[in-house]
């Protein structure tokens, strides 16, 4: 439906979720603790059939929870840019860092890894939580007063919840904005509609 | 790595983000689904040794068990959100879809979208105790009963109300009731002059 | 014609007391925030928005019997057309919720003990479950029915998507009420009690106010 009727209060990934799919994608390292039968194939360089016991492997995160969860069969360490090298950046100037290199999904994917975090859970949930709020304000406020074209180089540091975060800002100002200057009754060409009729024109062309 | 395949569909819905729809991707559904049917046939055979009492098989099993899982819920979130933009289609184009868009839906959307469009139309006929009211309508707070509009493609006769009919033509501006003509602007015919 | 605003009609709030229509309208534009502004499907109104589409069709009819160039007819049909706005974009965002949340919605209606208290009008009713209905047997037609056995169903406690009663919600108080009590879901033993003077206005979570909600002691903003 018309998506942009409603001020969807927060975000909320459901099963059906594209970004809670990606973020549960990313990789966690992992040591199987029992044999694995028959699964030799998610590790090419043994060239075995098996995966031994002790075998060190990157799993998504996905794969990581489901095989902690039951009997640990895997135990779980830390993807390196939540371990204490990095935290320690974030906790510096949490407001610099490039977060979107830090993982895309960065606050979900951080809250998918909690359950396997083990004693270092209690200091993820304060990094993730201190981390949204060291750079709230400066989203923001780059989100109301920059220039469409200095709006990009801001949005490529910020991980996928920010950049929604950073979109909706955007859009609640420019609504406002337009309500303002008494402009907000405009009807205009639906966005969709628009977007397909110069498709279909630069095709013609 | 298990899953891939299926994460393919996901990101591919994910690069296309502006509600814009690609092909629907028979070829990968249909591999995901192989991927699915092999590591079941592999859980059959180490199930039954499992239950044999050996078990060394059951990471394995639990493994595939999580695949599979995670095999579905990429399909049906593939399905869900495709769904959901042909759904954003029908509030922006109406009930018939250009035929282009029509060449990336396969025939279970078409089905799925016209029924979809009965049950709107059923909904909509029954509100005001069978008055009927269209939703699709009054999307922006009405400020003026007219307005200026130019057309931007040739549309022919149109009816404004009680009988009074106006000839769209490209290029040629008109002041019509604002409640009468916003589908054609929605729909890109005509424009709203400030 | 000016006077339609005035003729009392058939109500619908609570003591089934009669209401002027622009009674209604005002208690369907709060209704309208409210829903806009929630996180989850509100207690229908479909008798305010009967009584208001049946109100614009009257005015409608007796426009027509006006002269057309009476300078009241432009004022009139401005009137409607706002009416007319505010009633699609109500319905239209409710409409949004019952197809994203229709399995959850259902399940609730279904475990109804209390009619007043219910979300969705009979007409909702029917279009959720034609709603989910359909996006079931698609679901079945090109996946669940070709994955392995165990696989097949659509889990509805798993897979529906449910609202988020978490979400901070910006409220006004209508009627003073003391002793609100907000529990800490953090597990902290943190709880709170809370006067609420009318007047005031809060930024708070959802569900701990969701019942003053529906009592009418407060409205969102």
């Amino acid at each position: 439906m018309n998506q942009h009727s409603l001020h969807y209060p927060s975000y909320f990934p459901s099963y059906f979720s594209i970004n809670d799919i990606l973020a549960t994608n990313e990789r966690v390292p992992c040591k199987f603790e029992k044999a694995a039968y028959g699964v030799g194939y998610l590790d090419p360089s043994s060239g075995s059939k098996d995966l031994e016991a002790g075998t060190k492997l990157e799993l998504p995160c996905w794969l990581a929870r489901a095989l902690y969860s039951r009997r640990r069969i895997v135990s779980c360490q830390l993807p390196k840019t939540f371990k204490e090298r990095y935290r320690e950046i974030l906790k510096a100037e949490a407001s610099l860092v490039d977060l979107h290199m830090f993982s895309p999904h960065f606050y979900e994917f951080g809250q998918h890894l909690l359950p396997l975090a083990g004693p270092e859970a209690p200091i993820l949930g304060t990094l993730l939580v201190e981390t949204l709020r060291e750079r709230l304000r400066s989203i923001m406020d780059t989100s109301l007063n920059s220039l469409e074209d200095e709006a990009s180089s801001h949005t490529t540091k910020l991980d996928e919840l920010e950049r929604s975060l950073f979109r909706t800002g955007r859009k609640t100002f420019h609504d406002h904005r337009l309500w303002l200057s008494r402009r907000a009754h405009i009807v205009t060409t639906s966005p969709m509609v628009e977007q397909h009729n110069k498709r279909k024109f630069s095709e013609i062309s | 790595m298990l899953g891939e395949k299926a994460l393919e569909l996901i990101k591919e819905l994910d690069r296309s983000k502006d509600g814009q729809l690609p092909t629907f991707n028979e070829d990968s559904i249909r591999m995901v689904l192989e991927e699915m049917t092999t590591l079941f046939e592999q859980n059959q055979r180490d199930v039954n040794a499992t239950v044999a009492g050996d078990v060394r098989f059951f990471s394995g099993v639990h493994l595939r068990h999580a695949a599979l899982e995670r095999n579905k819920r990429c399909l049906l979130a593939y399905l869900y959100n495709r769904l959901e933009r042909i759904k954003a289609m029908r509030w922006e184009f109406g009930s018939i879809l250009p035929a282009e868009i029509r060449a990336n839906i396969c025939e279970p959307e078409v089905q799925w979208f016209s029924r979809y469009n009965k049950n709107l139309a059923a909904y909509m006929r029954s509100l005001g105790e069978g008055t009927g009211l269209d939703l699709t309508q009054d999307t922006k707070p009405p400020k003026n009963l007219y307005v200026e509009v130019r057309c931007l493609k040739d549309y022919g006769e149109f009816e404004i109300e009680e009988g009074d009919i106006v000839v769209l033509q490209k290029n040629t501006t008109h002041y019509l009731p604002m409640s009468h003509c916003q589908h054609l602007i929605r729909q890109g015919i005509l424009e709203h002059v400030e | 014609m000016s006077d339609t605003e005035e003729d009392v009609i058939e109500g619908s709030d609570d003591e089934g007391e009669a209401m002027t229509a622009s009674e209604v309208l005002k208690k369907l534009e709060e209704a309208w925030i409210t829903e806009r502004m929630s996180p989850t499907l509100e207690c229908h109104q479909s008798e305010l928005v009967d009584c208001m589409l049946d109100q614009i069709n009257q005015m409608t009819e007796n426009l027509k019997r006006c002269k057309k160039h009476d300078f009241r007819l432009a004022i009139h049909k401005m009137e409607i057309d706002r009416i007319r706005y505010v009633i699609s974009s109500y319905l239209r965002v409710r409409l949004e919720k019952i197809e994203r949340f229709s399995h959850y919605l259902l399940e609730k209606e279904a475990n109804m003990t209390d009619e007043t208290m219910a979300a969705l009008s009979p007409h909702e009713v029917a279009y959720a479950k034609d709603y989910a209905a359909n996006l079931e047997s698609h679901f079945q037609t090109l996946v669940l029915q070709h994955v392995p056995e165990n696989l097949r169903t659509f889990d509805s406690a798993k897979m529906s998507i449910k609202p988020n009663l978490d979400s901070y919600i910006f409220f006004k108080v209508k009627q003073e009420t003391p002793g609100v009590l907000i529990e800490d879901d953090t597990g902290e033993g943190r709880d709170e009690e809370l006067d609420l003077q009318e007047g005031s206005q809060h930024l708070m979570r959802y569900k701990p106010i969701s019942h003053l909600l529906h009592s009418g002691a407060v409205t969102l903003i």
